[in-house]
């Protein structure tokens, strides 16, 4: 009970429809979380249910020990950032004014833009690295600087939790490994809290702490990274069977999915 | 150039705007006398009338398309304007006369209709997520339709003069505006305006989508509450009075975002300052062009804004604002 963020029995229905039910997990400070689940089994909706942006239905999640549903949303927006699915390039902004805006929680109407402001910017642009494009229009940027500059923007709310949304999945390989290494160094470095939803299975086993397992709203296992990689458990969350060989290069254990004809013999 | 250099250099050119077009369509007059009349008593209320309500459109207008994230998205293509429109057309037809701390009861009536087409259109655009700006457009268009053909309802069941009074104010005009129509306007146009520019910053929010505006920590539902009862009351206020002026409200903020970029703290003093030069303007030209004789504004800013509607349409295929 001493996590930052506790979960408790948490459903969420929209339209009627149940998306997720009785989810049960911890984060604690410092850790890495990371949420796997085939396509449609309420991993999005888990982050926005935790953002506040999906009404729970039952169920209660406790921040600090406190339940999330009696802060404010600005109250909310000190402890928790998010980083949505990519659409970082849609957005009509300069990436600095986007970035501003990440200091939305600490502001009041017409207060000024104070040296806490300026400080906690200039950090989260130092870390991302994107001091680079800053003038630039966000729909002018790449998947990987989008990106970047969606975390720095998030990074500006200063949040001891910070949820991202498949932060990898429109990436190239090198991007890929580019942004999970930033996140790692988060949560390594700066002792910030991850939650992230991924597809990539070998990233979650050996980069995360902890895995929870989602399947049609329901959590299918939740446990140490280090157990995912088993032939039990990826078969029931995928309906895929997999193969497991050590990485060449590092010697860790890789799972690789079999080939559709190879499950007839 | 910095922002704060554009809007000085917009700021500049809206004080000459004011300065100069009173003087316009004067010197055919001899009589000193009646020079001065026409300058003090006709002019002058006409053009602070003009820069007030262009204001308040061009405003309302750039909010509307920062909540929907649309460019098309105004009070106009919206319908909400119809409602408004359908509001004092109700008040003329029923025959009501009433006022209350001495504002016209017609300006309540537009308040009301406005207030129930954003209802309308907001909940049918919440109905399902994913809700494409086309399909929000459309159901604006839906509802002008419908309003309108409520209006033409009552047009036809009204006696003549009615009915020329609801066809001639629907065509949006600033002819007979004299010190008290300023005098009604202003309230509502300044505190919506008041509203609007204290959140500069959570307009910002909303134009990046509701999840990021979320997740920086503005509480959504309530600002765009309040954001639709300002402009309401704005959007009513001004269409009770001179009639639905159209596409200011689509015009002014898309070429202010062109001037000085998206960021609400100056977009928003941009807007104003150009949406009441830009009505000045367009009434100008509306009182000269056939001048002894005037149009209406409205069909000038229309004329202008049809062009320019198709034009963005057209431009906006491939971008989603």
């Amino acid at each position: 009970m001493n996590g930052i963020l506790t979960v408790k029995k948490l459903g969420v229905e929209v339209a009627g429809k149940t998306l997720l039910s009785d989810i049960n997990f911890e984060v604690d400070r410092g850790d890495y979380l990371c949420i796997l689940g085939p396509n449609g089994a309420g991993k999005s909706t888990l982050l926005k249910a935790l953002m506040g942006i999906n009404k729970t239905s039952s169920g209660e999640i406790t921040l600090n020990q406190q339940p999330l549903s009696q802060l404010s949303q600005k109250l909310r927006a000190q402890h928790i950032s998010y980083v949505p699915q990519a659409h970082g390039r849609q957005l009509n902004f300069s990436v600095a004014d986007f970035i501003k805006m990440g200091r939305f929680p600490y502001q009041s109407a017409f207060s000024d833009w104070t040296l806490a402001d300026k400080q906690a910017m200039d950090r989260a642009i130092e870390i991302t690295n994107i001091n680079d494009f800053l003038t630039r229009q966000m729909p002018s940027l790449s998947g990987g600087e989008a990106q970047r500059v969606m975390i720095a923007a998030a990074l500006c709310q200063q949040t001891p939790l910070l949820l991202l949304d498949e932060p990898t999945s429109f990436l190239d390989p090198h991007h890929q490994v580019e942004v999970h290494h930033l996140i790692r160094q988060l949560n390594q470095q700066h002792n910030i809290s991850i939650i992230e939803v991924s597809h990539d299975l070998n990233h979650a086993a050996h980069h995360s702490e902890h895995i929870l397992a989602l399947k049609h709203g329901k959590t299918l296992w939740y446990g140490p990274s280090a157990e995912l990689l088993q032939a039990d458990h990826l078969q029931a969350l995928y309906d895929q069977q997999f193969v497991f060989t050590a990485h060449p290069q590092t010697g860790a254990m890789v799972a690789l999915p079999c080939e559709l004809s190879s499950e007839m013999s | 150039m910095k922002p704060s250099h554009r809007l000085l250099l917009i700021l500049v050119v809206t004080i000459a705007v004011l300065l100069i077009s009173p003087f316009l369509g004067l010197n055919g007059i001899i009589n000193p006398e009646i020079q001065h009349h026409i300058l003090t008593q006709l002019r002058i209320p006409r053009i602070l009338f003009a820069f007030i309500a262009g204001a308040g459109l061009a405003v309302c207008g750039m909010v509307f398309q920062a909540m929907f994230r649309n460019p098309l998205a105004t009070p106009f293509t919206l319908g909400v304007a119809s409602g408004a429109s359908l509001g004092a057309a109700l008040y003329v037809f029923l025959g009501f006369s009433f006022s209350i701390m001495s504002i016209d009861g017609s300006t309540f009536a537009a308040f009301l209709g406005s207030l129930i087409a954003i209802s309308f259109v907001y909940s049918i655009s919440r109905l399902r997520s994913g809700f494409s700006s086309e399909t929000l457009l459309l159901t604006g268009v839906a509802i002008s339709f419908f309003f309108s053909s409520l209006i033409l309802f009552i047009q036809y069941m009204s006696n003549i003069s009615d009915s020329f009074r609801i066809l001639r104010w629907l065509m949006g005009g600033l002819t007979t505006v004299g010190y008290n129509d300023v005098l009604q306007l202003l309230p509502f146009v300044s505190i919506c305006i008041g509203v609007i520019l204290w959140l500069s910053r959570e307009l910002n929010l909303l134009m990046a989508g509701d999840d990021i505006a979320l997740s920086r920590g503005l509480a959504v539902q309530k600002t765009r509450y309040l954001l639709f009862f300002v402009t309401s009351l704005c959007v009513g206020a001004i269409v009770a009075l001179c009639g639905p002026i159209g596409f200011i409200g689509m015009m002014v903020p898309h070429i202010c975002r062109l001037l000085i970029g998206s960021d609400h703290q100056w977009l928003t003093p941009a807007t104003l300052l150009f949406g009441g030069a830009f009505l000045i303007i367009c009434d100008t030209i509306a009182r000269l062009i056939i001048a002894p004789s005037e149009i209406p504004v409205g069909v000038i800013t229309t004329l202008l804004g049809g062009p320019f509607f198709l034009w963005l349409l057209i431009r906006s295929r491939n971008t989603s604002f």
